[in-house]
């Protein structure tokens, strides 16, 4: 069987580049889809311990969605002021399975063992360790994350129910809300051990 | 072949304005109407949700194909935007009137220029305008804020941070009310209440927030109007004497190569700032040497808006980012200035903000944080708050803040495409600094009576809400078109809308540009047969 480099090389060979472009980001998406488990690992690495078990997979899943429903080159809403059009780049799945396949040589080449395998902490140093000289302050936007830790970062920072574990306050930003209610300081967050 | 279509009324655009002046025509007369849209279809409101979705996820455009291709003109286009709707489909409802001061400045104030319309005037157009669209609106205080009737729906209720931001602006001495909004406070007109998706710019996808396409579906479903999308109207053509104008020539962009012809009694123009006064300069023919409407030269000429100084005050408030993001609150307290003092007017908004408060990678230090280090140090910076500040000041345009033809770039079909740009007249650009360091000035007392910290602040240069280009006016030396949007020189053309703006106020102006439409209405209809 070839392996998944194997493949986009001989593709490589054949096709011309938009049609490789759209069949490597298909195979990114199969390669997430067929063994998450690495990316499982990485979220519980680097997301909040809060979240549980059964949140980071859930963030993982949501993220790995994220990336196979991107869209290269579709119209990104309009700039205000200008007539410049601006488009979606390239997909960015192809490079976040690289790293995950390079967190894994990392976990085999530094622990003998496999990424997944691997307790948090040590999870956690080989993420410094990929992104070791970069420049990282603000959380970029997902698809400007320049690794797949930080692209998964910026995916859960981004959404509402981050900022609503952020406040512990049901804000719900972003989502369909009985308008009078806004007048009233957002309640507490349910915890799951109080439902 | 060439193919011809005949009307009463031909309106030229399907934006907010053109859906104001049909809608008025359609209610009162049994006038034949068509509309006329370069653009394509927009997305209907069914799909609306999804598209909002992807722009949340991706940052796509959420209008689809809602440009023509090759139209990069230079200098500060608006939007790129054209589409059934126009500009309106991804507005921000955000609908004050302008004030009294507005159309009296060089009256009152000695700069600028008067318009030939008073606001009690344009007042009854201002309320239809509102209870067209469906406007949610605070009174504010009567002095500052007349108006002859009540707004059409209740406010917008404040949201908890605004009514903390509200307190506060009280301790520095403002007195501010719920922004009036065209966003459906209470359901209206067969259209839903808000629940405040966040998203009314772009795109609002439950229909709350008004949009021209839900008056186009309206008249198109009862067969009151035609509306030609796909067809860009090219030139104007005058009729014998050169007194009126005898027909439109435009190209369906489906079958280019069969040119159209619209033949109307009443010409209307409604094709926003740029639109309309290009087509006018493209028409340029024998009788009309500098483009149509233009004897004046004036075509195109005295573009107009207002600039903003925005800051961001730290304050110790515990606020809930996220309620309600694109409501404010609003004050008219600075756009009367005091007689006899230098002219500093402009406008005041205040929203709830994040700025400094969103979660970060590197701690003070630069160290990268991971797993919970991340949400325990975004927690200890959301302890205290954080508002956005914002005022748009008056600019007074200069005749050389113009649109123009530029020779170097056309579209497909061989037209050149406009060239825009913005210029202060002398005036303004003597009073910039002062307003400019007056407005930071406020924005450092109000941190103050807050317990606050002036973050930062900025000026945007782009000139927003802009508008002008076929300015209104009594003589026909100094304007384009008259006090009802009538072109002095041909008796069945109009101009509606921001076209007509003599000055850019300093609060939104799309309310306004829609309550000059339906005043013009009112004269055109006066030539048409009544609605029995």
């Amino acid at each position: 069987m070839l392996s998944r480099r194997s493949f986009l090389s001989s593709l490589a060979a054949a096709l011309p580049l938009a049609v490789l472009v759209r069949r490597a980001h298909a195979a990114a998406v199969i390669h997430l889809e067929s063994d998450p488990a690495t990316l499982d690992a990485l979220a519980a690495a680097v997301l909040p311990s809060e979240l549980g078990r059964a949140g980071t997979i859930r963030v993982a899943r949501e993220f790995r969605d994220w990336g196979a429903n991107y869209r290269e080159n579709a119209e990104l809403v309009h700039g205000y002021g200008t007539s410049r059009l601006r488009a979606t780049g390239p997909s960015p799945l192809t490079r976040w399975t690289t790293q995950l396949d390079e967190l894994e040589a990392q976990a085999q080449n530094k622990h003998q063992r496999r990424f997944r395998d691997l307790t948090v902490a040590q999870r956690a140093d080989l993420v410094r360790a990929a992104l070791a000289g970069q420049r990282l302050d603000r959380m970029p936007s997902v698809v400007d994350a320049n690794h797949v830790a930080v692209a998964l970062l910026a995916h859960f920072y981004g959404t509402p129910a981050a900022t609503d574990l952020c406040y512990n306050a049901q804000i719900g930003r972003q989502t369909c809300r009985p308008l009078p209610a806004q007048a009233r300081k957002p309640l507490p967050m349910i915890k799951l051990s109080e439902r | 072949m060439r193919r011809a279509i005949e009307s009463d009324v031909c309106i030229i655009g399907s934006g907010i304005t053109a859906a104001m002046v049909a809608d008025r025509l359609s209610r009162t007369t049994s006038a034949k109407i068509v509309v006329i849209e370069a653009g394509d279809e927009t997305v209907p409101l069914a799909q609306r949700a999804a598209m909002r979705e992807r722009f949340l996820r991706y940052g796509e455009n959420p209008w689809g194909r809602d440009h023509l291709e090759g139209y990069e003109v230079e200098g500060p286009l608006q939007s790129r935007s054209m589409q059934v709707g126009g500009l309106a489909m991804h507005w921000g409802g955000v609908t004050p009137r302008f004030s009294p001061e507005d159309f009296k400045h060089r009256s009152m104030f000695g700069v600028g220029s008067d318009w030939p319309i008073s606001y009690e005037e344009l007042d009854p157009f201002y309320q239809e305008a509102e209870e067209l669209m469906g406007v949610a609106g605070e009174q504010g205080p009567r002095d500052l804020d007349p108006r002859a009737k009540p707004f059409p729906m209740p406010a917008l209720p404040l949201t908890y941070n605004l009514e903390l931001l509200k307190a506060w602006a009280s301790r520095a001495g403002i007195a501010m009310w719920s922004q009036p909004s065209a966003k459906n406070s209470v359901a209206y007109r067969g259209r839903a209440q808000c629940c405040r998706n966040d998203t009314c710019s772009p795109i609002c996808p439950v229909g709350a927030k008004y949009s021209p396409d839900f008056t186009w579906s309206e008249l198109r479903r009862a067969n009151k109007i035609r509306l030609i999308p796909r067809t860009l109207v090219r030139k104007l053509v005058l009729g014998p004497g050169g007194t009126t104008i005898s027909h439109a020539v435009a190209v369906d962009r489906d079958h280019p190569e069969q040119p159209v012809e619209f033949h109307a009694k009443t010409f209307v123009v409604a094709a926003g700032y740029t639109w309309s006064s290009h087509l006018l300069l493209l028409s340029a023919q024998s009788g009309a040497p500098n483009g149509v409407a233009n004897a004046s030269g004036l075509v195109g000429k005295y573009l107009t808006g207002h600039r903003n100084v925005q800051g961001f005050v730290e304050l110790p408030l515990r606020l809930y980012p996220g309620m309600n993001e694109q409501h404010s609150l609003v004050t008219k307290q600075f756009m009367r200035p005091k007689s006899g003092a230098t002219f500093i007017r402009h406008d005041l908004r205040v929203w709830e903000s994040s700025t400094g408060r969103a979660p970060r990678l590197g701690d003070d230090s630069g160290a990268l944080m991971l797993g919970d280090a991340i949400l325990d140090d975004w927690r200890a910076r959301v302890k205290t708050g954080a508002a956005r500040v914002r005022a748009y000041y008056d600019v007074v345009p200069d005749r050389a803040s113009e649109l123009t033809l530029d020779a170097t770039r056309k579209n497909e079909w061989g037209d050149p495409l406009p060239k825009l740009a913005f210029r202060d007249a002398p005036e303004s650009v003597a009073l910039r600094a002062p307003t400019e360091d007056s407005i930071r000035a406020l924005f450092a007392n109000m941190a103050k009576a807050g317990d606050g910290r002036l973050l930062r602040t900025s000026v945007d240069n782009f000139q927003d809400h802009p508008a002008g280009g076929c300015r209104m006016g009594n003589d026909a030396a100094t304007s384009v078109v008259d006090s009802w949007g009538r072109a002095h020189d041909h008796e069945n053309l109009f101009v509606v809308g921001a076209p007509t703006s003599v000055s850019g106020s300093c609060a939104n102006a799309t309310l306004t540009f829609c309550a000059l439409s339906l005043r013009f209405a009112h004269e055109i209809e006066k030539g048409l047969p009544r609605r029995r």
